[in-house]
């Protein structure tokens, strides 16, 4: 019995987070409190390492390779097997370009604007359970705080809009604040009803709650997984996520028929590079928010050290999913979108939400 | 005036123009085509308003303009949407020191932008026209290159100051809400190079101004230093060039048969027939394809799936001619080749086309037309009122949209199309998605119409298969004979006007090109709506640059 498989166990139990682990395991505990920064800034490496290489699959390999199959052509497949060694010719591709910063822009917030998009994305992943002991912070209030970082993406998305001083861009900044607007709300308030039910802000604690058999059928136990316990929120929730990320049938703030590229119109090299991977980061951070608290997390059958695996498994079914709908749905107008948002899904998620109150007030009475 | 004129509108003959016209008709200047009527430059809203309005000529096809040595003179070529043989030709003499005639605008709103045409081109200037600049060349262009005087040789020397700056009307303009936008001529969704300037009122499009010109390359100038025999023909299908090539070879071949008076063996009307519906199928699903792009915002699955059928007809349509666009396929008098061998194979070929193709428009059904989201977006967007359509000279899927009835297929029938079944489409919706739902169930069509040509071609007997009558290696159609003639392109009404100068070149060449007049509806069909619909509806025309501009 090694240490690393007892704290394995102490982490599916407890919260042992992914920081103390790389203290308790190197040592650098025992250095006190400049030992236990340097753990955890080692431990955030490891994470955000791990997101951006999820991101560097996904956005030249796998999304070509995804859009390929759904409209019957190949796609890479001259680079390396599968064409996977296009992920570094496009990295090199993309980071010799000429990083063209146009006249008339407001710096630094045409500067800013790209990290903040990608920056705001990777700090989400900081609290969320990724299973075999993978989470970097347990706070109390988790769940606010993923939806607080995330929203901050549309400031930087206005920025952008703004500051490049060209009218596509700012056409797509307003678009996408009035966009975001119109469907945090929705996905807060849907947000709220899983809250209602687990009694608690906190993702491990959500995470633990959802492992509860739900019903026993014929010996094979169905998880109380939120996405089981409640379809309608997950369904809402999963469409207000779209919107919040720019998705399928909801691209209008980039919707490159129209607005050309909105926003990020004038970027290029190293700056559209961090925006694409901001957008990559956000579709992955909107799959980890639906797989904690919808889909149990790490939950999965198999021993508790595959937790991470199935983690990823449905954070990529989300992935999927966004491109699934890209390649099949039409995008709606920008009117008809702000009003699904305020007109449908706001009312359709309060009611989701005082229903689950009324609920739960009922079962636990 | 003859306002004791009691005869109905569709009742009108020649001999009844000619009373109609009365004395405003100094002579009569007949075309092949139609009676044409030489009028003062003065009295031309007069004779149109009437001949609309009293003789029912309610489309104004082409305006044609030249200059001869002594004169320049416009042609308003007429017809009525309910049958187009009815045409009369309206000729407008203007003197060579003072070109100036009276527009047509009033009459016809098709005459905006035909008559800039002619202003640009020939030189002639239209007064009280609205808007009386150059449409296809730069403001900056010197000279009038289609008149006689035109010295091709000078350098078109500008300075750099002359040229409008093109971010001048961008600067805000603190008095006013709204924003100018300029969309295109670089811009995904423009199908080409084609500018739009756009003013908006936040998301709302106020006005929009179709910018074209940017892919004009002398093509009626350069068809008037061909040979009618050999050197016009691989023109057309650089117009039209999303594969509608035979559909334009075909306005090209009928025009210059017109002229020449030449024949075409019913075998080779046959192959003329079935290469066209292949054409129109290609263009249809590019058409398609776009439109999708252009709503769905992404190459989606529709636009591949689009691709995909379309590489089918381009395969069969390169066994036929040897070329996959550009096929320059029909000879004066016929076509170029016979059926490729083995025969059987491309029969089987084609068969196997048409027997898939059902499935492929029920997966467009089920994936396009049938989408909730996709009726959200094109269901009352972009409305095309009939009248207004008919005003702008909107021909084809357009038109037939729109709830017109028009067809040069059927209502003015040439190749081999009236001995066979088929229907003409049309839809009430005059939206954007009528538009498509009429593309959709054309292609439906030319299936049916290749199938019966199909049928045809294999009973023919081995012996009676003539694919060429004897043309004259050298054709010089007698001087000052005219015509104008059209066809139902993919587009709409693709029209040529030919006069012949006794040499074997055309003296005029004239392009009516469907895509120009139905661009020039655009404003009509988006202002008030929004960005996205402007892009849809730009959509839904579907225009090739190449047409417009020529």
């Amino acid at each position: 019995m090694s240490t690393l498989e007892a704290a394995v166990l102490q982490a599916d139990g407890d919260t042992y987070l992914l920081p103390e682990r790389i203290a308790d395991l190197t040592g650098l505990g025992e250095f006190g409190m400049g030992g236990e920064l340097l753990a955890a800034f080692i431990a955030a490496f490891i994470v955000g390492n791990l997101m951006l290489a999820m991101t560097g699959v996904a956005g030249p390999w796998a999304k070509r390779k995804i859009t390929a199959a759904f409209t019957d052509r190949i796609a890479v497949n001259r680079v390396g097997p599968f064409g996977l060694l296009i992920i570094v010719a496009d990295a090199v591709r993309l980071l010799a370009k000429e990083n063209i910063i146009p006249e008339d822009v407001d710096r630094p917030a045409y500067d800013l604007a790209p990290i903040v998009v990608a920056g705001s994305a990777m700090l989400g992943f900081a609290v969320i359970p990724m299973g075999s002991g993978v989470q970097l912070a347990d706070p109390e209030v988790g769940l606010v705080y993923v939806f607080a970082v995330s929203g901050i993406a549309s400031v930087g998305l206005v920025m952008a809009g703004y500051a490049s001083s060209n009218k596509y861009s700012l056409l797509g900044g307003l678009r996408a604040v009035a966009q975001n607007i119109a469907y945090e709300i929705p996905l807060v308030v849907t947000g709220m009803s899983v809250v209602v039910f687990a009694g608690t802000l906190q993702l491990s604690e959500i995470v633990a709650i959802q492992a509860e058999p739900l019903i026993e059928l014929g010996g094979f136990a169905i998880p109380a997984w939120y996405a089981f316990v409640n379809p309608f929120a997950f369904v809402l929730f999963l469409a207000a996520n779209f919107a919040e990320i720019g998705r399928n049938p909801f691209d209008t703030p980039e919707a490159p028929t129209e607005i050309v590229a909105g926003y990020q119109t004038e970027y290029s090299s190293v700056y559209f590079v961090l925006i694409y991977l901001g957008e990559f980061l956000h579709i992955f951070l909107g799959g980890a928010i639906i797989a904690t608290i919808f889909l149990g997390g790490p939950a999965g059958p198999g021993p508790a050290e595959l937790g991470i695996v199935w983690f990823l498994v449905k954070i990529w079914a989300v992935f999927l999913l966004t491109q699934w709908l890209r390649s099949a749905l039409p995008r709606v107008r920008i009117d008809q979108l702000i009003e699904i948002g305020w007109k449908g899904m706001l009312v359709l998620s309060f009611a989701n939400l005082v229903l689950t109150a009324i609920l739960v007030g009922v079962i636990v009475a | 005036m003859s306002t004791d004129l009691t005869t109905t509108a569709d009742q009108i003959d020649e001999d009844g123009l000619e009373a109609l016209i009365g004395d405003r008709a100094l002579t009569r200047d007949d075309h092949k085509n139609a009676p044409g009527f030489v009028i003062r430059p003065d009295e031309v809203q007069s004779v149109l308003f009437d001949l609309r309005d009293q003789a029912g000529f309610d489309h104004l096809s082409c305006v044609t303009a030249q200059q001869y040595d002594d004169r320049y003179e416009s042609i308003y070529h007429l017809k009525t949407y309910d049958d187009p043989t009815r045409e009369v030709s309206v000729v407008v003499p203007t003197p060579v020191d003072e070109p100036v005639s009276q527009t047509a605008e009033p009459v016809f709103r098709s005459a905006d932008w035909a008559e800039r045409e002619n202003f640009d081109l020939v030189g002639i200037q239209y007064e009280d026209h609205p808007d009386m600049r150059r449409i296809l060349l730069p403001e900056t262009w010197q000279g009038h290159p289609l008149g006689l005087d035109y010295d091709q040789d000078k350098p078109q020397v500008v300075k750099f100051a002359q040229h409008a700056n093109p971010l001048e009307a961008d600067q805000h303009d603190t008095e006013s809400d709204t924003m100018f936008l300029n969309i295109g001529p670089h811009h995904p969704a423009t199908h080409g190079v084609l500018h739009v300037k756009a003013v908006l009122d936040g998301e709302t499009v106020v006005d929009v101004e179709p910018d074209i010109g940017y892919l004009h390359r002398c093509e009626e100038q350069m068809c008037e230093q061909g040979t009618y025999r050999h050197q016009i023909m691989p023109y057309p299908d650089r117009w039209d060039y999303v594969s509608a090539g035979i559909l334009n070879e075909w306005a090209y071949a009928r025009a210059a048969e017109d002229l020449a008076d030449l024949e075409v063996p019913e075998y080779a009307q046959v192959i003329r027939t079935m290469s066209a519906e292949l054409c129109r199928i290609a263009a249809h699903m590019l058409a398609l394809g776009t439109f999708a792009l252009d709503v769905y915002g992404d190459f989606t699955a529709i636009f591949q799936y689009a691709f995909r059928d379309r590489e089918v007809v381009q395969d069969i349509l390169e066994d036929l001619t040897g070329q996959r666009l550009m096929f320059n396929y029909f000879r004066l008098g016929g076509v170029v080749w016979d059926l490729p061998e083995p025969r059987e194979e491309f029969f089987e070929k084609t068969r196997d086309f048409l027997d898939e193709l059902p499935a492929k428009v029920a997966e467009y059904d089920d994936l396009l037309t049938g989408n909730e989201i996709f009726q959200l977006r094109c269901v009352g967007t972009g409305i095309l009122e009939p009248e207004v359509a008919k005003q702008y000279g909107c021909t084809g899927p357009t038109a037939r949209g729109s709830g017109i009835d028009v067809d040069l297929r059927r209502d003015d029938p040439y190749g081999y199309y009236e001995h066979l079944e088929w229907d003409v489409i049309t839809e009430d919706g005059c939206d954007n998605y009528s538009r498509v739902l009429v593309r959709m169930q054309e292609v439906e069509q030319s299936a049916k119409i290749i199938e019966q040509c199909i049928d045809l071609l294999e009973e023919w007997p081995e012996d009676e298969r003539e694919i060429q009558s004897n043309v004259p290696r050298t054709l010089k159609p007698p001087a000052d004979t005219e015509t104008y003639k059209a066809v139902e392109a993919a587009k709409g009404e693709l029209g040529i006007y030919i006069r012949a100068d006794g040499t074997d070149k055309p003296g005029r060449f004239k392009i009516r090109s469907p895509c120009f007049h139905n661009l020039s509806a655009l404003p009509e069909m988006v202002e008030g709506e929004y960005i996205p619909d402007l892009i849809a509806s730009l959509g839904s025309l579907d225009i090739v640059l190449g047409e417009v501009d020529r």
